[in-house]
């Protein structure tokens, strides 16, 4: 366990945020399948996308909700390090759209 | 399609037993698997077994117990490495051809069974409690020894680069976490634990990175990677059970010789 308290919040919350995500995203994908297996795909497209959007959002919701708490902890490398991953991913996000 | 997806299950269920069990991502098995037999593309494979190891490091890092061990600060330092290398790693990865791909592809499994060949007789550092951590060092309580653990990170430049090394070679799949882990270990002087830990739940940020380029670029089948993070989730529960009570170093035997025959399969295919 961390010593700061202030980290130990963060630390239980990210762990919520990880298995909820995980249950959440896996019970879409797994009725999307099940959609497709008997409804010939009918309708399964939007649950498997919504799964797999939610899957890929949780490491960035982790990171996002890093950078709000090190800002109010004034922690300023952790603000740094975080607001600097988030550069990359809006970086990406621009690249893989439109550089081709 | 339904009989892929159901192989990309299955594939997926033995991934995630070997990973959980190996104390890795899993993607070493899973991208050659759906790139030679299912047939995808390289980058597909990879933006596939990315997405599944979103799943396990959610999953592994909210185990209990294991949040605590992990080096937030440390790993969200990190994390900027293993990102921009990733973003690295995608501008790599739409330039080269499919052969020239195979290729790196065989050469990175080869280095990884090489680093985890010299690692199999390594143990964990003993330290003392009452060391100073410095910012980036950490702090946890072992339940074993009942014993408080405080470590200091020792040669920065050398996580940065294992990091930085493991987020450009994760676009091919690969989550990089036998490369983070033992020069976080053996170089840097983080508890083998805390190595693991802080790797895992930087695995999902790295892997991240390049599930967003292969998502948007659409080089996803929904259905497939639907397939294998179920497989996934179900092989990685087994893993952990069967992980409770079995010796890591004929595993990590095992895995060399997994490692050396799919780079091998990549040469002799990269060689046709």
């Amino acid at each position: 366990m961390s010593d700061d308290p202030q980290l130990q919040r963060l630390e239980h919350q990210i762990g919520r945020l990880l298995r909820a995500g995980v249950l959440v995203s896996a019970t879409a994908l797994a009725a999307g399948l099940a959609l497709a297996a008997v409804a010939g795909g009918h309708g399964s497209k939007p649950l498997l996308n919504a799964g797999l959007l939610l899957l890929i959002a949780i490491p960035i919701t982790r990171i996002i909700a890093s950078f709000i708490d090190a800002v109010r902890r004034r922690d300023t490398l952790l603000t740094w390090s975080t607001a600097a991953v988030l550069a990359v991913l809006t970086l990406l996000v621009i690249y893989s759209t439109y550089g081709r | 399609m339904l009989w892929s997806v159901v192989i990309t299950m299955l594939a997926g269920a033995v991934a995630g037993c070997l990973g959980a069990l190996l104390g890795i991502g899993g993607g070493v098995f899973l991208t050659p698997f759906l790139n030679l037999v299912v047939g995808l593309p390289l980058a597909s494979a990879g933006g596939v077994s990315l997405i599944t190891i979103i799943a396990t490091s959610s999953v592994t890092s909210a185990k209990a117990g294991r949040l605590q061990v992990v080096n937030l600060r440390l790993g969200m330092v990190l994390e900027v490495f293993t990102t921009s290398g990733a973003l690295v790693g995608i501008l790599l990865i739409h330039r080269l051809s499919e052969a020239t791909l195979r290729l790196a592809f065989a050469w990175t499994m080869a280095a990884i069974a090489v680093v985890m060949l010299s690692r199999i007789d390594r143990r964990n550092v003993i330290l003392d409690s009452a060391v100073d951590v410095g910012r980036l060092g950490g702090r946890y309580h072992e339940d074993e020894s009942g014993g408080e653990i405080a470590y200091r990170v020792k040669r920065l430049p050398v996580a940065f680069s294992a990091s930085f090394l493991a987020g450009v070679v994760s676009r091919m799949g690969l989550g990089g976490g036998v490369l983070k882990v033992p020069a976080l270990n053996a170089w840097c002087g983080v508890p083998l634990r805390a190595a693991a830990a802080t790797s895992a739940l930087m695995l999902g940020a790295t892997a991240m990175v390049g599930a967003v380029d292969a998502y948007v670029r659409g080089e996803i089948v929904p259905e497939l990677a639907a397939g294998a993070v179920l497989g996934v989730l179900a092989g990685s529960q087994l893993g952990f059970a069967l992980a409770a009570r079995s010796k890591a170093k004929s595993h990590k035997l095992l895995m060399v010789l997994v490692l050396a025959a799919v780079a091998v399969i990549y040469f002799i295919e990269a060689a046709r």
